[in-house]
């Protein structure tokens, strides 16, 4: 296979692919958690449920970082945590080469962000990544908790993005559109695995969340 | 007569027993917890009993909240996603041996207190509690529930309480606190407006709480009682998480306070008490339960606030911090109440949180102060409670919770430290009393 071939490949029918796995995945993921049902609750609430629920969906990842003492135990969970999901979520929608690329899937046009922004975020990200998945082999609590899941996913991402930053800064002549077919054939391997995996998390986000702060307001409590 | 029991050999049995408990107590929102887990670890630095090891310079990973619900996600993956039923299918399924419910024992009954700190450190929201609550229900439903706490269970069902208190008792302490502290006390006065419905641990070792909440309600001037048949708020069926007991116990309570058309109920210093009548109770009697339910520390600063209660001195003179019982305050919405009233009766009140739902348990909640097999893990949480009473530089803590009391106590006595517990309806009905 010529290298736009393979390039044409990942970028059209691939791609197209992986986004209905993933699609189809996560919506069954979601809606089977939904369909288990919940039983009524008579206890009148001592707060506004729905109001503390939205309100928690806004601003819970950050309640953890009040608990001082958690913070400096954990502050490569906190910081490498919000780096990483900061830089990945920005990389993934907003620059430029993507943004182009969700316009012509979407028909919506995406802001692009600055080249020098879009570096120092794939760099904080990967940088964030490595230091959580060396954090992670070592603390005991968190070897205790890991999986095989865990490393692959981490693995797979940080290629992404390793292969991203090669084909846009340092990839020259006829390496680059075998790098960023590379790049393009990774993502999609992502795209795929994230309905079978924990990474489906950001969808569970939302739920868990959400009944956390539902809770919260039928408490009462304000944090 | 035994309704929970403490089987001594564990069998297959016993595992499925668990294995169909834990499969059939999954809905939405347990589901939503298991699946949402992203193993952080997060949780373990807000848990009291890792952070207690961990000062101690011994790391347990295996206290770790999020672990305490594995066995608990493996079942729900096997059962209801697409990965794990096809895994059980061609035989990987999971293998329980009798050994690992012992573990479960330990991980849900002795180390954890229900105390939902983690649920705050969370970034996901998970609410380990309730998943440590299905753990322990699919053990007390195999017959597993630890001894200790099923005694105490099982005597509460016969008896009226944990602590065998009867109605005979009852009223036998009743009049003894009536005239020893000299306070009326009504007993199943009937018509009356509120029904303040004690704890055995009061009754029993606290009986100056009592007086001081008898003192308080007359000086209200409400038209209250207490009940000879709902004479107990404590209900171990939540701690043991046998729906069964949990029903008997508040049963009588619905009967006691139907029979004297009573409107509010005023539960007393016992945290999971008030979380029984307040959150549980509408759901176990969602026809019967019309009453208005109000923590004592509730009461106090409502009657404070309209004007029937007044602070007339300020009682602490020394400096003084709060303990926050789990239950009434980060599960149950009494935070500022407590601190409001605090700042009316301590001269020096110095709070050891900055955010009052970052209080730390007493270690003895979710029923681990009865067990002994788990005192070593309670003393080891009392490590990190005493990191805030240091840092609020304070000897005397005020507490809302008589079971919290008990617990503080027992470990300061035993770790030799000496600090003082004191309630904090005591000094209301101190600080409201003659000028």
């Amino acid at each position: 296979m010529s290298d736009v071939a393979f390039y044409d490949f990942v970028r059209g029918p691939f791609l197209k692919f992986a986004l209905f796995v993933f699609f189809v995945g996560i919506a069954y993921r979601f809606f089977r958690v939904i369909f288990l049902g919940m039983p009524p609750d008579y206890a009148k609430p001592k707060g506004s449920p729905p109001f503390m629920a939205l309100k928690k969906i806004i601003i819970k990842p950050t309640m953890g970082w009040t608990f001082n003492e958690i913070f400096s135990r954990r502050a490569i969970n906190f910081i490498g945590g919000f780096l990483f999901h900061l830089g990945f979520l920005g990389l993934t929608f907003f620059v430029p080469a993507h943004a182009l690329l969700w316009k012509e899937i979407t028909g919506i046009p995406f802001p692009t962000l600055p080249n020098i922004v879009s570096d120092v975020l794939a760099y904080a990200a990967l940088g964030s990544l490595i230091a959580l998945t060396i954090h992670r082999a070592l603390n005991p609590v968190l070897k205790l908790l890991t999986g095989k899941d865990e490393y692959f996913a981490n693995l797979l991402i940080a290629l992404i993005i390793f292969t991203g930053l090669l084909a846009t800064r340092w990839a020259g002549g006829g390496s680059y559109i075998w790098l960023v077919s590379l790049h393009l054939f990774l993502a999609n391997l992502l795209i795929i695995y994230i309905p079978f995996s924990r990474l489906s998390h950001f969808v569970y986000y939302f739920l868990s969340v959400g009944f956390m702060g539902w809770n919260a307001g039928k408490r009462g409590v304000s944090f | 007569m035994a309704v929970v029991f403490s089987k001594e050999r564990v069998g297959h049995e016993e595992v499925e027993k668990f294995y169909q408990f834990c499969k059939n107590s999954i809905n939405t929102e347990v589901a939503s917890y298991l699946e949402a887990c992203v193993r952080c670890g997060i949780c373990a630095e807000a848990c009291l009993f890792y952070m207690g090891e961990n000062v101690s310079g011994r790391i347990d990973p295996t206290l770790t909240p999020a672990y305490k619900a594995d066995l608990l996600r493996e079942i729900y993956k096997e059962n209801y996603t697409l990965l794990g039923r096809l895994k059980k299918l061609f035989g990987f399924g999971l293998k329980i041996e009798p050994e690992d419910l012992k573990e479960q024992v330990r991980l849900a009954f002795y180390t954890c207190t229900n105390c939902d700190r983690c649920t705050k450190a969370c970034p996901m929201g998970i609410d380990t509690p309730k998943l440590v609550s299905i753990v322990r229900g699919a053990l007390t439903y195999a017959g597993l529930t630890p001894k200790d706490l099923a005694d105490a269970t099982n005597m509460s069902v016969e008896k009226g309480s944990p602590l065998g208190v009867d109605t005979q008792t009852f009223l036998q302490r009743i009049e003894f606190i009536s005239e020893e502290y000299e306070v009326e006390i009504p007993v199943d006065k009937k018509p009356s407006e509120y029904l303040y419905i004690l704890s055995s641990i009061e009754l029993m070792k606290f009986p100056a709480s009592v007086a001081s909440a008898a003192k308080v309600l007359n000086r209200a001037e409400v038209n209250w009682t207490v009940s000879s048949l709902a004479h107990e708020a404590t209900n171990f069926g939540v701690f043991a998480q046998s729906k069964e007991v949990t029903k008997e116990m508040l049963r009588r309570i619905v009967e006691g306070a139907r029979e004297l058309g009573i409107r509010y109920i005023i539960a007393p210093e016992c945290g999971h008490a008030y979380q029984s009548v307040r959150f549980i109770a509408p759901n176990v009697f969602p026809e019967e339960w019309t009453f208005e339910v109000l923590n004592i520390v509730e009461f106090i600063d409502k009657m404070i606030k309209e004007g029937k209660l007044k602070i007339n001195k300020k009682v602490l003179k020394e400096r003084a911090t709060l303990h926050d019982s789990c239950q009434i305050g980060r599960r149950g919405g009494v935070l500022r109440e407590p601190r409001r009233i605090m700042n009316m009766v301590s001269e020096d009140f110095r709070d050891s949180v900055l955010i009052p739902e970052h209080n730390i348990c007493c270690g003895g909640g979710g029923g681990v102060l009865v067990i002994g097999d788990a005192d070593y893990y309670r003393q080891k949480a009392f490590i990190s409670k005493m990191t805030l009473f240091d840092k609020a530089k304070a000897k005397t803590v005020v507490c809302y919770c008589a079971n919290c009391m008990l617990a503080l106590t027992k470990s300061s006595q035993e770790l030799k430290r000496d600090y003082r517990f004191v309630s904090i309806v005591e000094l209301v009905a101190e600080a409201t009393g003659e000028e």
